[in-house]
């Protein structure tokens, strides 16, 4: 049978398209893109976790569910500063359980958020956020930058869906109603695709921004900021002349922003760019993060309506602390200053600095997660993940933080959990029953 | 030679990451890669390998070169996993997100063995001291 509207769990385009047919050991699925459709067959791959695992003497041994689900549970209940880290291939209901058990052990829970645009998240709070959904940007934005990210790899369908084909309301001839900016120290598929390619030199995004915003301004900048940023500033001028000549921009930042140096104080030059645009220059402009993994709006909405802060909270004093560089994950790995982790639906392992990689390998660490991997590898209790958006429903909030419930196509393969948030409870009940016995 | 390194997100990196082959040959082949420009790559000799070390000289991993166009010269590119990891700079300048673009790196030719990612793992961070 052929099942519509699925929506796809993979990066936070959170395409609801999807259509998909499921047989006995294959599936067929249309509309996703390259990336959508690795894990669309995930459901039926040969190398799925499907054992709950313990690590004795250094090799994994098939356990029960049981068994494995009081071993994870001990390390937690047993850790001083549990380190709770909630991946973003999950739904905000399995993320929301983590940041009450963390609440409850006084350990920190931490996200995908901090390493992707954790530094997005905290130019925010210092600017405020010009922004719409990426339908306004459908129906009106003639002009869209690509600041720092390359759609075509992080978000295949960005283009198709949201930023440079899609027909709306004021653009109805679609591409040929838009032009297109990147900004990007690699010539990637996305600039080529552009119709302007400002390719600026590595960690001087805040230069380029501020020479923009004084240009702008009317004023030219000083000419050593060409060498700084490898722009000629006639360049500059004609992004900004591109700019002021669009009805309605959209800007989507990604990680070149955030993650180089200036992090924090890049996007919130970014943001003032836009203010700047939006209140003296007659045009409109949006900006939005390019959420490249699935879920990560998600944390930051449930983590900020339940205890105030976006990410990094530290619960260790019985009510959420917010400090990013203390508080977040990689620095409390790099500092081993955490003594357990639970790691859910994110490869942590693999993607954070080796310091901070290293020392999760060396503490005792509970993993749920699908596939092997180099997190899965490191872990002392493996718990088999049950795939979201596939094999139950819940919640996901989309890249520009609009909700998307999503309905399953079919049942969790396992007998002993439903979901990650029943894997999630479950768990918890376990490490409160170590407690209150304790 | 001194590089600043750039990491992020190539399709077939997504769409094997996404597909759950991490140990996969192919997911080796497309991310243990250091693309560097054409003029930077006959700088060092054209080397079919190269050792990429980290700011402060304490990691290093060899992976495999691409010579490409696509990268400024001064600038080397690798595919986010777990190679490029190993030599990110791990300090986040009080914001939680490490250095993941940008950071200064040391690139030299290597004749070194290119670890498979499970050995990454294993070599480099479990039980590696
Ligand atoms: S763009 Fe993202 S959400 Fe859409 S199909 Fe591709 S991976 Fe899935």
């Amino acid at each position: 049978m052929v099942v519509k509207n699925v929506v796809c769990p993979v990066c936070g385009g959170s395409c609801e398209d999807i259509q998909v047919e499921l047989k006995d050991n294959s599936i067929t699925v249309k509309n996703a893109c390259k990336m959508g459709n690795g894990k669309f067959q995930e459901v039926v791959s040969e190398h799925r976790i499907k054992d709950p695992m313990i690590k004795k003497d250094g090799k994994f041994v098939k356990v029960s569910w049981e068994e494995a689900l009081d071993k994870a549970a001990e390390i937690l209940a047993n850790s001083r500063r549990p380190l709770l880290f909630m991946g973003s291939e999950t739904s905000c209901e399995a993320q929301e359980v983590g940041l009450h058990m963390g609440e409850y052990l006084g350990g920190v829970v931490d996200s995908n958020a901090t390493i992707c645009h954790g530094p997005t998240c905290m130019g925010i709070q210092e600017a405020g956020l010009p922004t719409s959904t990426c339908g306004v940007a459908i129906n009106r934005s003639d002009l869209n930058i690509y600041w720092g990210t390359n759609p075509l790899a992080s978000m295949p369908r960005h283009m198709s869906k949201y930023g440079l084909f899609p027909r709306g309301y004021w653009t109805k001839r679609g591409r040929f109603d838009r032009k297109v900016i990147t900004v990007d120290p690699r010539k990637t598929d996305t600039a080529v695709a552009s119709d302007l390619h400002i390719q600026l030199q590595p960690n001087s995004d805040y230069e380029l921004l501020n020479a923009l915003l004084t240009i702008l301004n009317g004023k030219t900048p000083h000419h050593s900021v060409e060498q700084v940023t490898g722009i000629a500033i006639s360049v500059m001028e004609e992004m900004v002349d591109m700019m002021l000549e669009a009805k309605f921009g959209s800007i989507n930042v990604g990680l070149g922003a955030g993650s180089s140096f200036g992090k924090h104080r890049n996007i919130e030059m970014a943001l003032n760019l836009v203010k700047e645009l939006n209140n003296n220059h007659g045009t409109k402009f949006r900006i939005g993060a390019l959420r490249g993994h699935c879920n990560v709006a998600g944390f930051n909405q449930i983590a900020t309506y339940l205890y105030g802060y976006p990410f990094a909270l530290d619960f260790a004093r019985g009510y959420a602390r917010y400090n990013p560089g203390e508080t977040s994950c990689v620095d409390l790995l790099r500092e081993k200053d955490v003594d357990a982790a639970l790691v859910l639906g994110a490869d942590l392992v693999g993607h954070t600095p080796a310091d901070s990689a290293k020392y999760l390998c060396q503490i005792p660490m509970v993993c749920i997660d699908i596939a092997p991997g180099p997190t899965p590898s490191g872990a002392d209790v493996l718990l088999p993940g049950v795939i979201d958006a596939f094999e139950c429903d819940g919640t996901f909030y989309r890249l520009d933080n609009v909700p998307v419930y999503f309905e399953p196509f079919t049942d969790s393969p396992f007998d002993f959990t439903k979901s990650n948030e029943d894997t999630m409870k479950q768990l918890f009940a376990k490490v409160k029953e170590l407690k209150e016995k304790a | 030679m001194k590089f600043l390194l750039n990491t992020g997100s190539t399709i077939d990196e997504g769409r094997l990451a996404k597909g759950g082959n991490k140990y996969s040959e192919e997911y080796k082949k497309e991310c243990a890669v250091c693309w560097i420009s054409p003029e930077d790559f006959d700088l060092l000799g054209c080397p079919e390998k190269v050792k990429v070390t980290s700011t402060d000289g304490r990691y290093s991993i060899v992976v495999n070169t691409k010579c490409t166009d696509r990268v400024m010269c001064g600038n080397i590119f690798m595919p986010r996993a777990i190679w490029s990891n190993v030599v990110v700079n791990p300090w986040t300048f009080s914001t939680g997100s490490p250095l993941y673009k940008g950071s200064p790196v040391t690139v030299e030719p290597s004749d070194d063995e290119v670890l498979d990612a499970e050995d990454v793992v294993l070599k480099l961070y479990y039980g590696g001291e």
